[in-house]
């Protein structure tokens, strides 16, 4: 099986490498008489469409690391081969000032350990549109706040998102919005207010914090003096009230700068004390985000944030984990008994094990359009450092969407740092990943 | 009664006189006296009405003559109000482009936010960039001087008005008897030649649009490469300030 993967995975690693340097997209040969047959694209009352993927991935676990020991103490493995696969389907129908859209997604994967599934309701709202002012929501859908590009402190009702794939699809939660939109003429241009009814009940949104509550979050958009600017608000009793502001203005045509600042009251949070003892704390925490996107003259678009989050741990209490982990380990070998591995897996659901669970990061990306006169070709490198215990994670990858409809991605992901660092400490060392996606 | 019927048909033909003087001096006299700024004025009210809709076909061309389409359906508003939305390939569907004066924002349906763009970059690849796609009237964004005049074509130079335009400099050929680009040099700052553009194929659009319906460029910058716009349905249309705002650019299908 093992054997077989890796098979699969270099005979479409060289297919992927001969297909960008020795083919070009089959695709009719130009001529001087253009035709552009219109009735194609009339409107239509029902839409479709949406993408589906494979997706190949060889990891390299990092058998010493202390998330790898906390997943792996009872059956170690030295590398994971895995192939996903996933469709996404996106429906409209639309009549009148009504809309119905919904996005569904269906995933599998197979790797050395097993078969998983997921399928999920993305997106499934009513939206009317009784006037160019006013829409009203009803339903499941994705509020994306913010403008930051890898990380959202203001994003109060969306899920986090992965600072590797921002762009990708997420899922949405159920409730109700209403957005007004007013332009004027002069320094301030447009005002726009979306007000969302989020209720949490069983079945309803049971992830987003404590249930039967009902939440308010809104935000307040002004596009004044060219600037972008947003004051958001949440309130409820599923999660601590929180609040905050972002903006975004381009200095110069190709320079572009944009930040976010909120502030969470009352947070809930575990913590491993000196001691080593579990411990329960109440905060308030400012997170904030400064960024900028450049791009040169030969298409080098460059995009650099910092990103502080006061609710994150601090380097010594994510040492403390790690340390933990350690003594469950030497507990495991010394006696047989893995009661302290079932106690930091307990205490990782805390959020010691979430995705950039330190306080203060740097994330970087470059990527160039077209270099080498190779057009549809987009080379470029993600880095995420965390700021605090110097540890790293670096991603070069290759975009080639040449061929019309098909996006093929090569991306190699390597984690650096030292001893009970964020990014040394997870289960993974390496990963090398081919996504193939087709959109129709 | 005679002299009567002859003082009439005097009149009518002193009134005819009249009429006829009037139009050549409308059309000779005003068109050797008008200036860079005018001519750029009546270029641009040739090409597109202030307000309307339309839909246009982007073909990138590689050297080895292979190509890659978009279709794009673009509403415009006064001077500075451009919105453009992809509605083909299957890969760019529903991703959107709005242009606020040099404010541009770029809208990616799975992303579910706007995020802001620069003119130079290129949603699209190839040739053409976003001010290319998104472009507002020429007279909005450039001064205009008659460098040269041709029994059949005006010269112009044009000298963009800040720094913040994609092109520092045109260098347009008008055609005196349409009164449309037949092509423009679009310089850098440094007076590097970025691309030209070549309008072709004049077409009746109806609703009095008469304009060239095939935009070809090429660039320097890019050898061997060449994009190319058709146009199609160009139709005046009444839109709300409110459609060219961030919070409405997932909805601008419902405009069509």
């Amino acid at each position: 099986m093992k054997h077989c993967c890796e098979l699969i995975l270099r005979a479409i690693l060289f297919l992927f490498v001969s297909t960008i340097l020795f083919f070009q997209p089959a695709t009719a040969i130009a001529g001087e008489n253009y035709d552009f047959d219109m009735e194609e694209f009339e409107p239509k009352k029902f839409k479709w469409g949406g993408y589906s993927e494979i997706m190949l991935e060889r990891i390299d676990l990092n058998t010493g690391s202390a998330i790898y020991k906390l997943n792996f103490h009872d059956d170690p493995l030295n590398d994971l081969n895995r192939f996903n696969g996933a469709l996404q389907l996106e429906f409209s129908y639309r009549k009148g000032i009504g809309a119905f859209n919904s996005v569904l997604r269906a995933k599998a994967g197979m790797d050395d350990i097993g078969w998983s599934d997921t399928e999920d309701v993305y997106e499934a709202n009513l939206s009317l549109k009784p006037s160019p002012y006013v829409t009203i929501d009803l339903g499941k859908k994705v509020f994306r706040w913010g403008k930051g590009y890898a990380w959202n402190p203001v994003g109060f009702i969306d899920r986090p998102k992965d600072p590797n794939n921002p762009e990708e699809s997420l899922e949405g939660y159920s409730g109700a919005s209403i957005d007004l939109i007013k332009s004027f003429n002069g320094a301030l241009q447009t005002v726009a207010l979306t007000t969302v009814v989020l209720p949490v009940r069983e079945g309803i949104n049971e992830d987003f914090g404590e249930i039967n509550h009902l939440n308010l979050a809104t935000k307040l958009y002004l596009l004044y003096q060219d600037t972008d600017i947003d004051f958001v608000i949440f309130n409820g009793e599923s999660r601590s009230t929180r609040y905050g502001v972002d903006f975004s203005r381009n200095l110069v045509s190709n320079f572009e700068i944009h930040g976010e600042f909120a502030r969470l009251t009352d947070l809930k949070q575990n913590y491993l004390s000196e001691t080593g003892t579990l411990y329960n704390r109440e905060l308030s925490a400012i997170r904030y985000l400064l960024g900028m996107r450049y791009l040169t003259e030969s298409d080098i678009t460059t995009i650099i944030e910092y990103y502080h989050n006061g609710a994150g741990f601090s380097e010594s209490e994510l040492e403390r984990f790690y340390q933990l982990i350690d003594d469950a380990d030497a507990q495991l070998l010394n006696t047989g008994t893995d009661a302290l591995f079932q106690t930091a897996k307990n205490i990782s659901k805390m959020g010691y094990s979430s995705p950039q669970s330190g306080r203060n990061y740097l994330y970087m990306k470059i990527s160039q359009k077209d270099p080498f006169d190779i057009l549809y070709f987009t080379p470029g490198l993600i880095a995420i450092l965390n700021l605090n215990d110097q540890s790293s994670s670096i991603s070069p990858e290759m975009l080639y969407t040449g061929f019309t409809n098909w996006e093929i991605r090569l991306r190699f992901t390597s984690l650096i740092g030292g001893n009970f660092t964020e990014f040394a400490e997870k289960q993974n060392k390496n990963k090398l990943e081919l996504r193939v996606r087709y959109h129709f | 009664m005679n002299s009567c019927k002859i003082s009439i048909n005097i009149r009518k033909l002193s009134l005819k006189l009249f009429v006829s003087l009037t139009m050549i001096f409308i059309m000779v006299i005003p068109a050797a006296a008008l200036d860079g700024n005018e001519i750029l004025l009546q270029v641009d009210r040739n090409l597109q009405p202030e307000s309307y809709e339309m839909y246009r076909k982007l073909i990138n061309i590689e050297p080895d003559g292979s190509e890659k389409e978009f279709v794009l359906y673009s509403v415009k508003k006064g001077q500075d109000k451009m919105i453009a939305l992809f509605l083909s390939p299957a890969s760019e569907e529903g991703r959107a482009t709005l242009r606020l004066g040099e404010n541009m924002w770029l809208y990616i349906p799975s992303v579910g936010k706007p995020l802001r763009i620069t003119s130079l970059q290129s949603v699209v690849g190839g040739v053409f960039n976003n001010s290319d796609i998104l472009r507002l009237d020429y007279s909005a964004e450039y001064d205009a001087e008659i460098l040269e005049e041709t029994e059949d074509r005006y010269t112009l130079t044009c000298k963009a008005k800040s720094s913040t335009i994609a092109y520092d400099r045109l260098k347009m050929e008008v055609d005196k008897k349409t009164m449309v680009p037949v092509n423009i040099e679009c310089y850098a700052a440094s007076d590097m030649l970025i691309k030209t553009l070549y309008y072709k194929d004049i077409i009746d659009f109806g609703n009095g649009v008469k304009r060239p319906s095939v935009l070809e460029t090429d660039s320097p910058l890019y050898k061997g490469y060449k994009s190319v716009m058709i146009y199609a349905k160009i139709n005046k249309k009444k839109l709300a300030d409110e459609v060219f705002t961030l919070n409405y650019l997932s909805r601008i299908d419902e405009l069509r």
